[in-house]
């Protein structure tokens, strides 16, 4: 993005997540003051919540970086061992979403197609995705995983576990 | 200094809870495992195993949690001597001249100085918490609600500020945990942001979305890797060398003095820990030893300084969490939610009707410090191989337990969706370089911030003024103003501490590389 002479590279992924937390807390204020403006309610929430997207005006700025201060910034962060850098290639960033998406699936599905499928499906789907390409250490492994994780919590917890073969 | 009846009835509590003794060592491996694998942290590993706790009586849950995080006090600096990679960022001091002994061969004596430096100081920073808990109970049973409320936000500026390269993305996260923490039905009766699910009612989660935040978040990120991290091979091991260097440490008594008192100091400050106050102890033995010249070459005194610092930061924000009630970070915030689990509150009140039970924990975890002595000689066998373990089987099924673990907590599927929720804004958060730790706090504290402020607004009858008549108060916004100031000093001498070592590790490696270049120039 282009202001006067000057070459500005958007950050999206952040300005996304700023913008999403900004808005669920400004919805949770007028949540809030929909439910009453009594001062019990709105004692806390009212002045944390107003430094809050006071503090997202603030921070708006960094998502629009200069193109060459954007890359000088890179270097010393790379080198940083005390803040290490997540992971940007393209590929990297697919396994991951990938792994997110499957982890939702799982969650999602535990009480429909039960725990213990829920739970071989994405042990073999996490394992593909972080590479595992031999089918038998894909199914031994999987297996060997549900089996301890059902019977383990089965012994440990109280509350039923509903599965469709264990 | 102690209440020996309340003395007497801890020892009783101890001998008549042997059962609970057992969950030491599973305690110490577990965080001595996971502290060993760099990118896996302590407070992970404490949040994993935070529900298998919950089945436990409240004691032995304790000594179980403690345990994890005694034994991960230590684990982060195996990789650090052997590899050269932190295990923990409060490990990252002891690679300055634990890896340089390593590379002159000197890596089992190198254990040996962390391993006992670690003992004796994690021993020292307990036996000071025991000795100031009769005192602290008297000072905290003056703290009222106008006060809580101080210490509260006092630790969330802290946690916010301190937790993050910017300070506005630290507040920004410990605001929006804290307005997390007030979902649901506050004490007033009103009731907001459950977008009419039933499950909210009683507010967020706080262990499903813990785990969320500070595990299953990080896990993820793990995905692009093929192994944790690209190590070294495995070195020889040897105990009578280890051994050797254990007694080593006992020559430097002024080291791990020093290095204990800014460990217990900075340790009791929320939201500093031992991350910094390793760096503040290597670089102040560095700056007062005689010879100076060899750190950063292979000198034991570095080893001994920073993991001292580190062991004795324990008892320091153990000492915070029980008397206030408030955490230093991820890793006390776990604590205070295994509390919570057993319907106990730590603060002022348990400190004053519960010390028998303050004294065991305290006494639990010197047992635990000397226990580690024999466990961490084992452990360091296999360290350097744990972290060669491949991501596509542990990743999968730290997953799967940790799933697992939030269901555990109530039986129902919310604890996994509430989860799978608090990963994605875990791994979104940690990608931006928020603090996550302050929004775990947040969600901890929020709904206790909210309580104490409703009822400091009616005892003052909504005065502002009110303040004035409540020394204690204004006691401690002097002193958050002072500790502010005084983490912002630290934090400037952290990366300077940072620069400088880099800079001397890069001029060693030059001058290392330069010589071999010289060498083989004469030989050709």
């Amino acid at each position: 993005m282009r202001i006067g002479r000057h070459t500005y590279a958007i950050d999206y992924g952040h300005l996304t997540l700023i913008t999403l937390i900004a808005v669920a807390i400004f919805w949770y204020l007028l949540d809030a003051r929909s439910v009453s403006l009594s001062i019990n309610n709105i004692l806390l929430v009212q002045p944390v919540a107003i430094f809050a997207l006071a503090m997202y005006l603030f921070i708006l700025p960094q998502c629009f970086r200069k193109v060459d201060a954007r890359e000088m910034a890179k270097a010393p962060a790379e080198q940083d061992p005390l803040s290490p850098t997540l992971p940007s290639e393209r590929s990297d960033m697919i396994r991951m979403a990938a792994l997110g998406i499957s982890l939702g699936l799982m969650v999602v599905l535990l009480d429909v197609i039960g725990f213990d499928i829920a739970l071989f499906l994405f042990t073999a789907a996490a394992m593909a995705i972080c590479g595992e390409r031999r089918p038998l250490h894909l199914l031994i492994f999987s297996l060997v995983v549900t089996v301890v994780a059902i019977y383990g919590f089965r012994a440990l917890i109280p509350f039923p576990m509903f599965t469709t073969i264990l | 200094m102690i209440d020996l009846s309340a003395f007497q009835d801890a020892l009783g509590i101890m001998f008549s809870s042997v059962g609970s003794w057992g969950w030491i060592v599973p305690g110490l491996i577990v965080g001595l495992v996971f502290s060993a694998i760099p990118g896996i942290s302590i407070t992970m590993a404490m949040a994993i195993v935070l529900p298998m706790s919950l089945y436990m009586d409240f004691f032995s849950a304790i000594v179980f949690l403690t345990s994890v995080y005694t034994g991960a006090g230590f684990g982060g600096s195996v990789p650090a001597i052997l590899m050269n990679i932190p295990g923990s960022p409060s490990s990252f001091a002891t690679t300055f001249d634990g890896y340089a002994m390593s590379k002159k061969g000197e890596h089992n004596e190198a254990l040996g100085y962390a391993l006992f430096a670690s003992t004796i100081c994690g021993i020292g920073g307990y036996l000071l918490l025991l000795l100031v808990v009769e005192p602290l109970a008297d000072i905290v049973l003056r703290i009222g609600p106008v006060e809580m409320f101080a210490v509260a936000i006092w630790g969330m500026l802290l946690l916010g500020s301190l937790g993050s390269t910017y300070i506005s993305r630290g507040l920004l996260a410990a605001a929006f945990g804290i307005l997390l923490g007030t979902v649901g039905m506050n004490t007033a009766g009103f009731t907001r942001g459950t977008m009419g699910i039933p499950v909210l009612l009683d507010g967020i989660a706080p262990i499903p979305a813990m785990i969320g935040l500070l595990a299953a978040g990080q896990l993820l990120s793990l995905a692009g890797r093929d192994y944790i991290i690209e190590a070294e091979g495995a070195r020889e091991v040897s105990v009578r060398r280890i051994l050797k260097g254990c007694w080593g440490t006992l020559k430097f008594p002024g080291v791990l003095l020093r290095g204990s008192i800014i460990g217990i100091v900075i340790g009791a400050v929320p939201g500093v820990g031992s991350s910094i106050g390793n760096l503040i102890a290597y670089a102040e033995t560095k700056r007062t030893a005689k010879d100076s010249a060899t750190f950063g070459k292979g000198n034991p005194k570095g080893v001994v300084a920073a993991e001292s610092a580190v062991a004795s930061a324990e008892g320091g924000s153990m000492a915070t969490m029980l008397a206030l009630g408030i955490p230093g970070g991820g890793a006390t915030a776990i604590l205070i939610a295994a509390f919570m689990m057993h319907n106990i509150v730590p603060g002022p009140s348990f400190i004053e009707t519960q010390k028998p039970m303050v004294y065991a924990i305290i006494l639990n975890n010197i047992v635990q410090a000397i226990v580690l002595l024999a466990v961490g000689i084992g452990f360091i066998y296999v360290a350097s191989n744990i972290v060669r373990v491949r991501t596509r089987y542990v990743l999968p099924a730290i997953l799967v337990i940790a799933t697992l673990g939030t269901y555990a907590v109530t039986g129902e599927t919310a604890g996994p969706i509430t989860l799978f929720v608090f990963a994605l804004l875990g791994y979104a958060l940690a990608r931006y370089q928020y603090p996550v730790a302050a929004v775990v706090v947040g969600i901890l504290l929020g709904r206790m911030l909210e309580t104490e402020f409703l009822r400091s607004y009616q005892l003052s009858g909504g005065n502002p003024l009110y303040i004035l008549e409540r020394p204690g108060a204004l006691a401690i916004f002097a002193v958050m103003f002072a500790s502010l100031a005084m983490t912002a000093w630290g934090k400037r001498k952290q990366n300077k501490a940072e620069a400088e070592e880099e800079a001397a590790m890069l001029r060693l490696q030059q001058e290392d590389a330069a010589r071999g270049a010289h060498t083989t120039a004469s030989k050709g």
